[in-house]
């Protein structure tokens, strides 16, 4: 499904965030990225996202090339992908409904489609109540259970995340792996960048880690979920 | 794109209009200005031309004849001059009506001294043709081939108004196509600044936009829709001011400012806006989109 061959990413002249990588992933896996900050775990979303381009390397998602893609594409592909981001870039001015109804309104979903889905996201990320209030009213885990309802809204192939527990307590943490690994039981593909050991090891997943920009481990961890 | 997407595009090129009203307002004034500018400078333009055209029909040339041609062999040469192209009208007035007109203008309250001359017309010889041109301009190379024409005594033209006229009718044409290019240009660059500000207000908004799949159409529709919106404002207001305002102009010249008001001719109101309401409208939702799709381009590029 995410074929990364040789990928490097400099920025700059000499600020290497991601060197010479090289990586698979099936279809339907669930993978945890981790890594000290700084290690370029944040930068390899934005590249599978065509949010920044490789310097070298190619990178193939569902059969596309992403070096190479024509920009007239390039909104049809990100349709492919849902994006938690780490600093959730949700929209200020509108309020917690418009905010998720807006990724479907953007790939052009019919207003009842909206009117049912928004809600039925809404209630499984625990936010249901909220539906009206702003994002500055929200405390950082709400608004992070936002900007996971964006990007399952639209039930993309793939899931990207990109620390979706970061602002949550342990609780909260563990109620939205469980509803990741629900995503992912249902067929996509999920990846999730997180700091918490104490996840990966519950959650028993493959496991990438990065070290300055070098992915020096890879391998599955057996789970010790109950 | 499907009506519902359509609809949301215009539903959120009106939401940005209230969200940055202020940003808005500016625009929306700025576009006002400049049609409002543009307008009266129009106004002027074509009222000064209206009255030169009026001017220039009432410039006209007389033509004299040897003395010792009669009528008939006047009347001959005149049907020869007729067949000029240049010549609008053409009218013979003969030696009678000559003294007629003159007593008229210059005996009157003096009928005893006119009847001194009846029987003895001393402008008797003096037929002539009275000549309109349909373009002042020719004149002067008109009346030099009038004096080649054979019989001819004298040609009387007033060559200084009919100069002083072409020069003012050029000067007013350059100085209305300089007005209007510096107006265009203001106008674009300042819409251009408005709308790209508004953008700018924005920018996180397209980016993420554009990160979760957004096509460059669905971006720009709405500040399209803003921009066509905007420039429609622009243009009405301008408009409704000149249509309520022209009359009023006209009358407060024509009670303070006689001179000029009686030098000049005005054209009626329906006429200035059969050409302003189109180009007018066009102007404004000209700045108005290319404003705003030349600023929403710059930041598209995510
Ligand atoms: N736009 C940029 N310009 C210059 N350097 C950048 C840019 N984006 C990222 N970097 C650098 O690339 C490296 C990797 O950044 P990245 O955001 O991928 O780290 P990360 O693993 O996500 O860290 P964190 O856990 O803190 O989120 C860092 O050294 C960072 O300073
Ligand atoms: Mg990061």
């Amino acid at each position: 499904m995410i074929d990364f061959e040789n990928v490097s990413k400099t920025f700059g002249k000499n600020v290497r965030a991601v060197r010479n990588l090289s990586l698979h992933i099936e279809e339907g896996e669930f993978v945890f990225v981790m890594g000290d900050s700084g290690s370029g775990k944040s930068t390899l979303i934005r590249l599978l996202l065509k949010e920044i381009e490789p310097t070298e390397g190619q990178i193939i998602v569902d059969g596309e090339k992403l070096v190479g893609m024509k920009r007239r594409r390039v909104p049809y592909y990100r349709r492919k992908l849902g994006v938690v981001f780490q600093d959730f870039k949700l929209l200020k001015d509108r309020n917690v409904y418009e905010n998720v109804a807006f990724a479907q309104r953007v790939v052009v979903t019919p207003s009842r489609q909206i009117r049912k889905d928004v809600p039925r996201i809404l209630t499984r990320v625990g936010l249901s109540a909220k539906y009206k209030a702003f994002p500055n009213e929200l405390s950082g885990g709400e608004q992070q259970r936002v900007a996971i309802a964006r990007a399952l809204v639209n039930q993309p192939d793939i899931l990207l995340c990109d620390e979706p527990t970061g602002n949550l307590d342990s609780r909260n943490a563990w109620e939205v792996m469980q509803l990741l690994e629900e995503i992912n039981a249902g067929g996509t593909t999920v990846v999730v960048v997180t700091h918490s050991q104490e996840i990966v090891e519950r959650m028993g997943k493959r496991v990438i880690v990065m070290n300055r920009g070098d992915m020096i481990d890879d391998r599955q961890i057996s789970g010790s979920e109950e | 794109m499907r009506l519902n997407t359509i609809f949301y595009c215009i539903g959120q090129g009106l939401k940005n209009i209230r969200r940055h009203l202020l940003f808005t307002l500016a625009s929306i004034a700025t576009i006002t200005a400049c049609v409002l500018l543009f307008s009266v400078v129009y106004c002027v333009l074509v009222n000064l031309r209206y009255t030169m055209q009026t001017v220039e029909e009432t410039v006209g040339i007389t033509v004299f004849f040897e003395k010792d041609l009669s009528e008939d062999e006047i009347q001959e040469i005149g049907a020869q001059i007729g067949e000029r192209p240049e010549i609008r009208e053409m009218r013979f007035i003969s030696g009678d009506e000559a003294w007629e007109i003159f007593s008229q203008d210059y005996l009157e309250g003096a009928e005893e001294m006119a009847e001194d001359f009846a029987g003895d017309n001393p402008l008797a010889d003096m037929a002539s043709y009275e000549i309109f041109l349909n373009n002042v301009e020719d004149q002067a190379e008109f009346v030099s081939w009038l004096e080649t024409v054979p019989g001819v005594r004298r040609v009387n033209a007033s060559s200084i108004a009919a100069g002083g006229m072409i020069d003012l009718n050029n000067a007013v044409g350059y100085v209305s196509i300089g007005l209007i290019g510096i107006l265009l240009c203001v106008s674009v660059f300042l819409i251009h600044n408005a709308i790209s500000m508004a953008i700018s207000a924005r920018r996180d908004e397209i980016r993420i936009m554009r990160l979760v799949g957004a096509t460059k159409a669905f971006i720009r529709t709405p500040f399209l829709v803003e921009g066509l919106f905007i420039g429609l404002l622009g243009a009405a207001i301008p408009l409704g001011l000149v249509f309520f305002l022209y009359g009023r102009v006209i009358a407060y010249m024509e009670e303070h400012l006689a001179i000029l008001a009686g030098f000049m001719s005005f054209l009626p109101v329906q006429e200035i806006m059969k050409v302003l309401i189109p180009v007018a409208a066009a102007l404004g939702v000209g700045i108005g989109l290319l404003g705003s799709a030349t600023s929403v381009r710059r930041h598209l590029k995510v």
